[in-house]
């Protein structure tokens, strides 16, 4: 059991990486594409089995993506699949015993979350132009502050919210099981059951604030309302 | 505990990578299945449309075609009839001629017959008269007396009719 906070770090190139973060990410990345594998080879033209569920998840989040963003935003939802996909299984994977998750890194989180507003900005500025910028002095000039307070908010609360539910959840699981005796396993076994769920949870809604954030963004005016 | 450095990058970099990945492996062949089998849905109900009309189309020209049958098969039969019953009636009138002529033949047959019958009679009376003359003469009758019985005999012979005679 390693010490909670300290991280292993190795340099490389003149730049520090947490190693351990790293490798999670990887083998995170490694489950997520060998499902993602099994799931989507040998599709059929009649479909059968789990092709079924695959078909209706993917045309599922199309339609959730397209309402949200409209067709201009179509081209976002495997981004939106990859988000999801991979935040469920970092905030699952920290709950197997010797691995930890990404997520509990706020490198990791912050990473995703200013991609994301980084991805809004850009999408915004590409898709509406001007117009896009002016909309941050509406309805008059002075609002520019509060509009900056919300846009360097928005990858702040987006990280900090995920980053603090994994981490506590990990830490509280070694908590408890250092607290309780080892006859005593109800608490921890409580603690995991729940962080199952913070887990699913916490990934939806890093996932549906971006989707949000996005369809602010990708949108066409006579759409918004 | 809560160190920015390098990994930042290094996980943004990672989830492109990953979206990639996953856009280029499983979202794309996904969505290019379920377009392929709308394109596919869309094309058999385009030809089940079409094959209906097609159908509906033949279903009519047949219709028409029977009717057009039906109707030459009608006047058809009506010609035959009205040529049998021509034929017929041809046969008749030819039948009826053909009695008509053996029936004159048959008359002019029994013309003939009986001319002949009565020309024989006549013959037979004259050479009965004769002899029957010959007999009066054997007892010394006048001549011109026994000329004029006989002829009064041969008279009195042509009057009557000679089917009536009792010979």
């Amino acid at each position: 059991m390693h010490e909670i906070g300290v991280r292993e770090v190795v340099h490389f190139a003149g730049l520090t990486f947490n190693w351990e973060t790293l490798c999670m990410t990887w083998l995170t990345m490694a489950i997520v594409i060998l499902i993602s594998w099994l799931a989507t080879r040998n599709l059929k033209m009649i479909p059968t089995g789990w092709q079924n569920v695959v078909e209706i998840l993917v045309s599922w989040l199309d339609t959730q993506v397209s309402s949200m963003m409209g067709k201009r935003g179509l081209f976002l939802a495997p981004f939106i699949m990859s988000l999801f996909m991979f935040l469920l299984t970092s905030n699952w994977l920290g709950l197997i015993p010797t691995l930890s998750s990404p997520t509990n890194d706020l490198n990791t989180t912050l990473g995703l979350a200013l991609l994301v507003v980084v991805l809004v900005h850009v999408l915004g500025v590409h898709m509406k132009g001007g117009h896009y910028i002016a909309h941050f002095f509406k309805p008059t000039p002075v609002f520019v502050i509060i509009n900056a307070i919300e846009e360097i908010a928005k990858p702040i609360t987006l990280s900090f919210r995920l980053f603090g539910n994994i981490l506590a959840g990990e830490i509280l699981i070694i908590i408890l099981l250092k607290l309780m005796p080892i006859w005593m396993p109800i608490p921890s076994v409580l603690w995991l059951a729940f962080s199952i769920f913070v887990g699913g949870v916490q990934a939806f809604i890093f996932t549906m604030l971006s989707m949000a954030y996005l369809a602010n963004a990708v949108k066409e005016d006579e759409e918004e309302s | 505990m809560i160190d920015i450095n390098a990994t930042l990058i290094a996980q943004i970099l990672n989830f492109l990578i990953l979206a990639g990945i996953l856009r280029a492996f499983a979202y794309k062949p996904v969505v290019r299945m379920l377009k392929a089998r709308q394109d596919r849905i869309q094309e058999s109900l385009d030809k089940a449309d079409a094959d209906a009309e097609e159908a509906d189309k033949l279903l009519a020209e047949y219709k028409a075609k029977l009717a057009e049958a039906n109707v030459k098969a009608e006047n058809i039969v009506l010609m035959a009839e009205k040529r049998a019953s021509e034929e017929r009636e041809a046969k008749r009138a030819e039948v009826k001629r053909e009695i008509e002529q053996m029936r004159k033949a048959a008359k002019a047959e029994i013309e003939r017959e009986r001319e002949h019958a009565v020309q024989q009679l006549r013959a037979e009376m004259i050479t009965l008269s004769m002899a029957a003359a010959g007999k009066i003469v054997a007892k010394n009758m006048d001549k011109s007396e026994n000329e004029a019985l006989i002829t009064d005999f041969v008279k009195e012979l042509d009057k009557d009719k000679i089917g009536d005679l009792p010979c």
